[in-house]
């Protein structure tokens, strides 16, 4: 140790890291990784991960309360279903556009906010609306109810067999 | 032991109350210009401005107060609403019921309501005229880059604010220009779905929405802006002050270079030999040397004429001035006129037309062509392009004037930029109807 012959620090001109560039730079990566982590912990963190509003799978009733050729609309879960004959269907009711609710009109949906149409089927007809409005998954739960679900979007004109 | 400092008690006693008063006040009021300059350094709230300060920055005509009635206009919001939070709860069954109570039972309830309404509508506009006031002057200019960034900054979270805050009365226009706007968001690319699902804290606007925003309303905006606001005004000071016309007989003209090269240049001058030497003995000796530190032009030293008066009175009396003229605008106005307040939310019928406020109104006529031209795309190139006008418009010509002709090119793009937008503004407000088809207003 003592008696290693001291060479002159020639690494300070040029390009060469020295220990301390090497650890300041280590120190600096260091503490902005950190600032960088929280931050997007912070994102991970107002994600949530259960909401408390509606559940988006959810009941609506026996196949016998939907009477054939009958469209009925459950504002409150923003959905139509369309019953006819032995088919059934769910159609969203929030307009693809901004988010309103659509109300059914003769030729199918109308938004009133910013005036889109839709057809019988969801397909857009005038207005802004980029996007039809989706078909959501119907299926049988074992209690005989209808459940739909919300997070599944299906193909339009994949019907639900009563 | 030494009578020399000894008091008797009853000596102090008799120099009460001054004493106390001379410790909070460690000036007393002013009579000559040395006084007055330690009135602004000696007292907390003053030493934010400068001990001097230039004509040219008093002037009404060139500032039009608009800088500072934004700030008092943000004072006037913090105080109305933190009296507000008192009787306010950020819940679905009780927000709209405690509107009504500011109605019917709280003290000065539905006057702090409207004081503060009025005051964030009034906010949005200044902000933005003082957005205007700066282009216009061409006060962006170098070395102003970067505070008029951060002026962008503010005008943004100022719109953000008013956003936050026009959810928590929980009525309908509440409801549904948040569904809207929350929308608009989704359609960003990439991020836009998981934007509007953080910022709802659910699939559509409720209970998690509701505490979210008031979350974001009285904590994390105010810091924010508070925050952005204080870096602002110390830019300002650091900058140079207030932008003014460049005069002839100025020794270094503001803009051109950096604070140490300045001090080489002067002692270039003196010293053409040896510069580093020079520049070491000009730090030490000259008196400029200290404000070699400071950017902008220099303080004068004597050889030019003093176009500067003392902060103490000049400018603190045209600060008093604004905040009186606002803070009676703002009474007037919350006497005469009450804030709305719509039916109380009902998620199965949208009001039609359901309109958002009145300055986001251009943004949804734009919408209403194309939700992510109108809502997302356009909206942000018009920020890119204002973040980027200092940078882009380099040339030193045209700061300190209205409307300067060597800035006709820039101020023509702006005044367009500022002219399309009202009119969608007032498309949006007056010529829009059900299913947001063109009407009539006459």
């Amino acid at each position: 140790m003592a008696n290693q012959p001291t060479t002159p620090n020639t690494e300070e001109s040029g390009e060469a890291i020295t220990r301390r560039k090497l650890l300041s730079w280590l120190t600096g990566m260091g503490v902005f990784g950190s600032v960088l982590v929280s931050a997007f912990s912070n994102f991970i963190f107002i994600k949530p991960r259960a909401t408390y509003g509606q559940p988006n799978r959810f009941s609506v009733g026996k196949p016998d309360e939907y009477p054939a050729g009958s469209r009925m609309t459950l504002d409150a879960r923003r959905i139509c279903i369309v019953r006819d004959g032995d088919r059934m269907e769910a159609i969203s009711t929030t307009c693809t556009h901004l988010g309103c609710i659509v109300a059914t009109s003769e030729t199918g949906f109308a938004c009133p906010c910013h005036g889109s149409h839709y057809d019988q089927d969801g397909n857009v007809t005038g207005g802004p609306a980029p996007k039809r409005l989706p078909w959501f998954q119907v299926r049988l739960a074992p209690n005989g109810e209808l459940e739909v679900d919300k997070d599944v979007e299906i193909e339009p004109g994949t019907y639900f067999n009563v | 032991m030494n009578n020399q400092t000894s008091v008797r008690p009853w000596t102090a006693f008799t120099e009460l109350p001054g004493n106390v008063w001379r410790s909070i006040f460690r000036n007393p009021i002013p009579h000559s210009d040395l006084g007055r300059s330690a009135t602004s350094f000696t007292n907390f709230f003053l030493h934010v401005q400068p001990v001097k300060v230039h004509r040219h920055s008093l002037r009404l005509t060139y500032t039009w107060g608009l800088g500072l009635i934004s700030l008092f206009l943000f004072l006037i919001l913090a105080v109305t609403g933190v009296l507000l939070m008192f009787y306010y709860v950020p819940s679905t069954t009780q927000a709209y019921d405690r509107m009504l109570d500011l109605r019917g039972t709280v003290a000065f309830g539905i006057f702090l309501r409207n004081m503060h309404r009025w005051s964030a509508h009034a906010m949005v506009a200044v902000v933005f005229l003082h957005m205007c006031r700066v282009f216009f002057t061409g006060a962006y200019k170098k070395p102003r880059e970067f505070n008029w960034i951060i002026g962008v900054g503010l005008f943004l979270l100022t719109m953000f604010f008013s956003f936050t805050g026009y959810l928590l009365p929980w009525d309908q226009l509440a409801f549904w220009a948040i569904t809207v706007g929350t929308s608009i968001a989704s359609y960003a690319p990439i991020v836009g779905k998981d934007m509007k699902f953080i910022l709802l804290g659910d699939s559509s606007v409720g209970q998690e929405a509701l505490l979210r925003f008031y979350v974001l309303h009285v904590a994390v905006l105010p810091i924010l802006v508070s925050l952005l606001i204080a870096v602002h005004f110390w830019r300002v000071r650091k900058d140079g002050g207030i932008s003014r016309p460049p005069e002839e007989d100025e020794v270094f003209p503001a803009a051109n270079t950096e604070p140490l090269a300045l001090a080489a240049a002067a002692s270039a001058v003196a010293q053409p030999v040896a510069p580093k030497l020079a520049l070491k003995a000009s730090l030490e000796k000259k008196l400029y040397g200290i404000q070699g530190i400071v950017r902008g032009p220099f303080t004068k030293i004597g050889n030019v004429p003093d176009r500067s008066v003392f902060s103490w009175p000049n400018l603190v009396l045209v600060e008093l001035l604004v905040f009186l003229v606002t803070v009676a605008g703002v009474l007037i106005v919350s006497l005469y006129f009450n804030a709305p307040l719509e039916e109380p939310v009902n998620i199965m019928h949208p009001p039609n037309p359901a309109k958002a406020p009145w300055y986001f109104l251009g943004l949804q006529e734009m919408v209403s062509y194309s939700a992510f031209w109108g809502g997302i795309g356009i909206p942000t190139l018009e920020v890119i392009i204002l973040l980027l006008a200092p940078y882009l418009d380099r040339k030193p010509g045209g700061v300190g004037t209205w409307f300067s002709r060597e800035r006709l090119l820039a101020n023509s793009l702006f005044m367009t930029f500022v002219v399309v937008n009202i009119i969608l503004m007032i498309i949006g407000t007056f010529f829009r109807g059900p299913n947001w088809e063109f009407v009539s207003p006459w």
